[in-house]
C-alpha cells in the first residue's frame, strides 16, 4: 500500500504543473501569442528552488510552516482521489470529510502566516479568502451530497465511480447542475478569473497571490506548487464528475481521463481569457449562484426520487 | 461506587476545611494552607472521581447507591450509568486542570477571600457530580439549584466591578427560568409514571403529546442553561466577566449539564414524534451559525469564546437531533453514531474550550486587556499560552490531527446516516444540517485565524508588549496537558469514540457489539493513516528545504510595506478588519453597522472606525419584552396606596368571592 501511495504522489506531483502550462498557452493562443513554454510552470518552480529567501522579522515558525502543511495536506488529499486507470491507494467510508477539511488546515494555516507578516496586504487577502472559502466550502458539501445521495456511499472512489453512469442516464439535469456549480467551486478555490486574478500582482485586487506576497525562495516555490497540485485535484474530480468513463478497461479509463485533463485545462483557459474578474462584492453572489445550482441538483434528485 | 462517594466525600471536606481558613484572607500562612487544602482535596477528589467514571465506561456496568439520608422529599439515591460516567469523566477532567490553572491565576490577587472562592469552586463540583450521577427527580432539582448558587458566586468573583453584579444578576434569573420549567418537567413527569426515581421512569410510558410538552419544558428548561439561540442571553455576559479558570468550566460543563438533561429526558421518555427531532436540528443550526457569526463580531476575547461556546452546542445538539431521529425511525446505527458523536463533542468541547478559556486568561493577566484589537505578536513573548491557544484553535474548527475533527466526524457520519436510509422529511433536513456544519467549520476557522492571528502574530497595535512575560508553571502546565489530552483524542480516536458509543448505547438502551463498534470506528484509523501520510510529506518536504537552504542565503529584514517610508503598527489589519468581508455578508442577519469618520482633506489625518453587532436576542426580544412588562405591572400599581386597611379589604373580599364560589 505504501508503494502505491508513493506511486499515486509521484504521478501527481510530475503532471501537476503541466496542467497550469496548458491554461497559458491557452489563454496566449486567445490573444494571438505564442505564449510561454508548455514547461513554464516547472521552470519557475525550479528557478525558486535556487532562490535563497528574506524573512520578515515579525514573522515566526507559523511563517515558514504554512507553505510546507500546505503542500503536505494538498499531497495527502490527492491520495484519496483515484487518477483514471489509478484506484485512490485510501478509501474509507467518510473520506470526503477528511478531503474537505484537509483543506481546511491548509487554508487555516495559510491564513494565519499571511496574518504573521503584520503588514495589511497579506491581511487584506486573508479576509477575503476566509470569507469566500466558507461559502465555496458550503458549496463542495451539498455537492458532495448530490453525489452521496446517487451512489448511496460515502467513499470518494465509489462516489465518483460507481454507478455514476447510470446517474447520468436517470438523473441527468442533477448531475449537470452539479457540474456547474462544482465548476464555480473550482475557480473559487483555485483563484482563477472571474474570482481572482492570478496573473496579476496587485495587491488591491488579489485574494491568494497577495496572501503569498512575503514569502520567497523555497517557501513561494512550495505554494506554487501546491497550488498547482490543488488545481489538479480538484480538476481530477471535475473531471471524475462529469464523465462516466468507468467501467470501460483501465487503459481507455487513463486515456479518458488524461484527455478530460487537458480539455479541462482548455477551457479554464478559454474562461479565463473570455470573463473578466468579478467585482469583489459580486464574488459571494457568484458562489451563491453556485449554492442555487446545487440546491435545484438536489431537489431533482429528492423529487424524481432517490 | 466506593471511588466516587470517597471522591465527594473528600471535596466535601475540602470545602469544609476551607471555610476554616477563610476567616483570615490576608494572612500569607493561611493562604498557603488554604491553597494546599484546596489542590490536595481537588487532585484526589478528581482523581478518584474520573477513576470512578472510567471504571464504569470501561466495564460497562452501571453502579446504584442508595443512601439512607433524611431528606425533605425523595431519596438520596446515586446511580453512575454510563451515560452519567461519561460526563462525571468531563467534569472531573476539566474542574482538576482549571482548578490548579486558577491556583496559579489568583495568586497575586491579595485583597480577595481565595478561600471563600475555593470552597465555592469545590462545592460547584460536588453539585456538579451530584447532577450527573442523580437518580432521583428532588435530588436532581437540589443539585440543580445548589450548581446555580454556587456557580453564581464563582462567577461575581470581581463583584466590585458594576458589570461583573449585573452579569451575575442576568445568570441568577436566567438560570431560574429554566429551573421553573424544569420543575413543571419533572411534575408531569412524576404524575405520569408515579414515582420520583429515573429507572421507575423509564418503565413509565408516556402518550407523544404528553412527550412533545415534555420535550418543550425541556428543551426550554435545559436550553437555558446550555445556551440554546435564543435562550443565550446570559452566556455573552457572564464568560468575560468571570475569572477564567471560571469562564473554563462555566463554558466547559455547567452548560453541558443542559445538555446531559436533556439526553436524561430523552433516556426516560423514549418515544417521542418526529417533530421533535426536527427541532433539536432547527435548534443546532440556529446555534451553531448564529454562535459563530456573533463570535466573529466580538472585540474582546473572552466574549468572542463564549459566542463560540454557542456554536458547539449548536453542534452537539445536531448530533442529538439526529440520534433522536434514528432512534423514531429505528435506525440504530444513525442513532448511536449520532448520539456518540453528541457526547464525544461535549468531551471534546469541554477539554479545547478550557484549554482556550485558560490561554484568553494568562494573556489578559499579561498583558491586562482582553481587546484582540489592541494586542499582537504575543506568540514571542508569551510562547506557551500562544501555542496552546493555537492548539486550542485547530481543535474548536475540527480541523485533522485533533479531537475536534474526530467528533464532527462522527456527527456527519450520522447525519449521512439519515441521508441514506431516511425518509424523505429526514433526508431534507439531515441535508440542511450538514450544510449548516459545513458553514460553522468555514467560519469557526475564519474566526480563530482573526482571533489567533491578530493577538499572536504581527506586532502589537496598541498595548506596549516588551515587559510582558510568560506565566507561572502553575497556569501552563495544565494548560499543556489539555493540549496533549486534544492532541492524543486527535491522534488515538478509538478509546473515547469507544468510550463514547458505549455511552450512546445507554441512550437506546441497548448495547453495540464489538463488531459494530470496530466498524464505526475503523474509518478514523485510516484517518490517521492519511495523516501520517500528510506527516511524512511535511518531513520530506522540511528536511529537502533544510538541505537547500545551506547553501542558499537566507537574510531577515522588514516586512515589505510597499514602499511607504514610516509604517507603524497601526497599519496592520485588525480583527475588525480581517472579519468585515464575511459579517458585511451576513449584515442583515446581524445587525452590522461600520459607524465612523474618514480623514478630512488630502493630507493624513484623524479618523475612527467602529463596527458594531446587534445581539438580536436581547436586544429586540427580550428587553423590549421585559420593558413591556415592567410598563403594564406599572399600571398595576393603581390598588396599591400602602394603607395596611385597603389591602386588608382587598383579603376580605378574596376570601368572600372564594366562599362564595364554592357554595354555588
Amino acid at each position: 500500500m505504501g508503494i502505491a501511495v508513493l506511486a499515486h504522489i509521484i504521478v501527481v506531483m510530475v503532471l501537476s504543473p503541466l496542467l497550469l502550462g496548458i491554461i497559458g498557452k491557452t489563454k496566449a493562443f486567445l490573444v494571438g501569442r505564442w505564449g510561454p513554454p508548455l514547461l513554464q510552470p516547472y521552470y519557475d518552480i525550479g528557478k525558486l528552488f535556487r532562490k535563497g529567501n528574506v524573512y520578515s522579522t515579525t514573522t515566526t515558525w507559523i511563517f515558514q510552516a504554512a507553505p510546507v502543511v500546505f503542500m503536505a495536506t494538498v499531497l495527502a488529499s490527492s491520495v484519496l482521489l483515484p487518477l483514471g486507470g489509478l484506484k485512490a491507494p485510501l478509501q474509507f467510508w467518510g473520506d470526503i470529510i477528511l478531503f474537505a477539511y484537509l483543506y481546511g488546515l491548509a487554508r487555516f494555516f495559510m491564513t494565519i502566516a499571511a496574518l504573521d507578516t503584520g503588514s495589511s496586504f497579506e491581511g487584506m487577502g486573508a479576509s477575503r479568502e476566509a470569507a469566500f472559502s466558507c461559502l465555496a466550502e458550503v458549496v463542495l458539501f451539498l455537492d458532495f451530497i448530490i453525489l452521496a445521495l446517487l451512489s448511496k456511499s460515502l467513499v470518494l472512489s465509489r462516489m465518483i465511480e460507481g454507478n455514476i453512469l447510470s446517474s447520468w442516464q436517470l438523473f441527468g439535469p442533477a448531475l449537470l447542475l452539479t457540474g456547474a456549480s462544482y465548476f464555480l467551486v473550482l475557480l473559487a478555490e483555485n483563484a482563477r478569473i472571474p474570482v481572482d486574478d492570478p496573473a496579476t500582482h496587485l495587491e488591491l485586487t488579489m485574494i491568494h497571490e497577495v496572501m503569498a506576497l512575503d514569502h520567497s525562495g523555497w517557501d513561494l516555490a512550495y505554494i506554487l506548487y501546491g497550488s498547482a497540485i490543488k488545481l489538479f485535484v480538484l480538476g481530477a474530480l471535475f473531471v471524475n464528475i462529469l464523465i462516466p468513463f468507468h467501467g470501460l478497461s483501465p487503459t481507455m479509463q487513463t486515456m479518458i481521463f488524461w484527455g478530460g485533463m487537458i480539455v479541462l485545462a482548455v477551457g479554464l483557459g478559454i474562461v479565463e481569457s473570455c470573463m473578466a474578474r468579478v467585482r469583489l462584492n459580486r464574488v459571494p453572489q457568484l458562489l451563491i449562484s453556485a449554492f442555487v445550482f446545487a440546491l435545484v441538483g438536489l431537489l431533482v434528485v429528492l423529487i424524481k426520487g432517490v | 461506587m466506593n471511588f466516587f462517594l470517597s471522591g465527594l466525600s473528600i471535596l466535601c471536606l475540602g470545602a469544609f476545611l476551607l471555610l476554616f481558613t477563610a476567616r483570615s484572607p490576608r494572612s500569607q500562612g493561611s493562604r498557603r494552607i488554604s491553597e494546599g487544602i484546596f489542590l490536595s482535596s481537588l487532585i484526589s477528589g478528581c482523581l478518584l472521581g474520573s477513576v470512578a467514571a472510567l471504571g464504569v465506561l470501561i466495564h460497562r456496568v452501571p453502579i446504584d447507591y442508595r443512601l439512607n439520608l433524611r431528606m425533605p422529599a425523595g431519596e438520596f439515591y446515586l446511580g453512575v450509568d454510563p451515560l452519567s460516567a461519561f460526563f462525571l469523566l468531563t467534569i472531573t477532567i476539566l474542574f482538576l486542570f482549571a482548578g490548579v490553572y486558577g491556583c496559579g491565576y489568583l495568586k497575586d490577587d491579595k485583597e480577595k477571600n481565595l478561600s471563600v472562592h475555593y470552597a465555592f469552586y469545590h462545592l460547584a463540583l460536588i453539585s456538579l457530580m451530584l447532577v450527573v450521577t442523580a437518580k432521583n427527580a428532588v435530588l436532581f432539582l437540589m443539585a440543580w439549584e445548589m450548581m446555580a448558587l454556587s456557580s453564581y458566586f464563582l462567577i461575581t468573583f470581581y463583584d466590585e466591578k458594576e458589570a461583573v453584579r449585573k452579569a451575575g444578576y442576568l445568570y441568577l434569573i436566567v438560570t431560574h427560568t429554566g429551573t421553573f420549567c424544569l420543575w413543571i418537567m419533572f411534575l408531569l413527569m412524576v404524575r405520569q409514571s408515579g414515582s420520583l426515581n429515573f429507572d421507575q421512569m423509564a418503565l413509565a410510558s408516556f402518550p407523544l403529546p404528553l412527550a412533545g410538552v415534555l420535550f418543550i419544558l425541556g428543551i426550554i428548561g435545559f436550553g437555558v442553561k446550555a445556551g440554546f439561540i435564543p435562550l443565550h442571553i446570559w452566556l455573552p455576559h457572564a464568560h468575560p466577566v468571570a475569572p477564567s479558570h471560571v469562564s473554563a468550566v462555566l463554558s466547559g460543563v455547567f452548560i453541558k449539564t443542559g445538555i446531559y438533561g436533556l439526553m436524561r429526558v430523552l433516556l426516560i421518555v423514549k418515544d417521542f414524534p418526529e417533530w421533535c427531532a426536527v427541532t433539536l436540528l432547527l435548534i443546532g443550526m440556529i446555534s451553531g451559525v448564529g454562535g459563530v457569526l456573533y463570535a466573529l463580531g466580538q472585540h474582546e476575547i473572552k466574549k468572542l469564546l463564549a459566542y463560540h461556546s454557542i456554536e458547539n452546542i449548536g453542534i452537539i445538539t445536531l448530533g442529538l437531533g439526529i440520534g433522536l431521529w434514528g432512534q423514531i425511525a429505528h435506525h440504530e446505527l444513525a442513532a448511536w453514531i449520532g448520539y456518540a458523536g453528541a457526547l464525544l463533542h461535549v468531551f471534546n468541547h469541554a477539554i479545547f474550550k478550557g484549554l482556550l478559556f485558560l490561554s484568553a486568561g494568562s494573556l489578559i493577566r499579561a498583558t491586562h486587556t482582553g481587546e484582540i484589537d489592541h494586542l499582537g505578536g504575543l506568540l514571542k513573548k508569551l510562547p506557551w499560552t500562544g501555542h496552546l491557544f493555537l492548539v486550542g484553535s485547530l481543535a474548536i474548527c475540527g480541523l485533522p490531527f485533533l479531537n475536534g475533527f474526530v467528533s464532527e466526524w462522527l456527527v456527519y457520519r450520522a447525519l449521512f446516516e439519515g441521508l441514506f436510509h431516511f425518509k424523505l422529511n429526514g433526508i431534507v433536513w439531515s441535508s440542511l444540517a450538514v450544510i449548516s456544519l459545513a458553514l460553522i467549520g468555514g467560519l469557526a476557522a475564519a474566526c480563530f485565524a482573526k482571533a489567533f492571528g491578530a493577538i499572536f502574530l504581527g506586532n502589537s497595535r496598541c498595548v506596549d508588549i516588551t515587559r510582558v512575560k510568560e506565566n507561572s508553571a502553575l497556569m501552563y502546565v495544565p494548560m499543556a496537558v489539555l493540549g496533549g489530552i486534544c492532541l492524543w483524542i486527535g491522534l488515538f480516536p478509538a478509546v473515547m469514540v469507544s468510550f463514547a458509543l458505549r455511552a450512546s448505547a445507554t441512550m437506546t438502551s441497548s448495547t453495540i457489539s464489538s463488531m459494530t463498534e470496530g466498524m464505526i470506528i475503523a474509518p478514523l484509523g485510516t484517518v490517521v493513516l492519511g495523516l501520517l501520510v500528510a506527516v511524512e510529506i511535511m518531513a520530506i518536504l522540511i528536511l529537502f528545504k533544510r538541505i537547500s537552504t545551506k547553501f542558499l542565503p537566507v537574510e531577515r529584514a522588514q516586512t515589505w510595506g510597499c514602499g511607504y517610508s514610516m509604517p507603524t503598527n497601526r497599519m496592520q489589519y485588525t480583527a475588525a478588519s480581517f472579519a468585515q468581508p464575511l459579517l458585511d455578508i451576513f449584515r442583515n442577519v446581524l445587525g452590522y453597522r461600520v459607524k465612523g469618520s474618514k480623514p478630512k482633506g488630502y493630507f493624513p489625518g484623524e479618523g475612527k472606525v467602529s463596527s458594531h453587532v446587534t445581539e438580536a436576542a436581547e436586544d429586540l426580544v427580550f428587553r423590549p419584552a421585559f420593558e413591556l412588562i415592567k410598563s403594564l405591572s406599572a399600571k398595576l400599581k393603581i390598588i396599591q396606596y400602602g394603607y395596611t386597611q385597603l389591602y386588608l379589604f382587598y383579603i376580605f373580599t378574596f376570601l368572600l368571592i372564594l366562599l362564595i364560589w364554592k357554595m354555588v
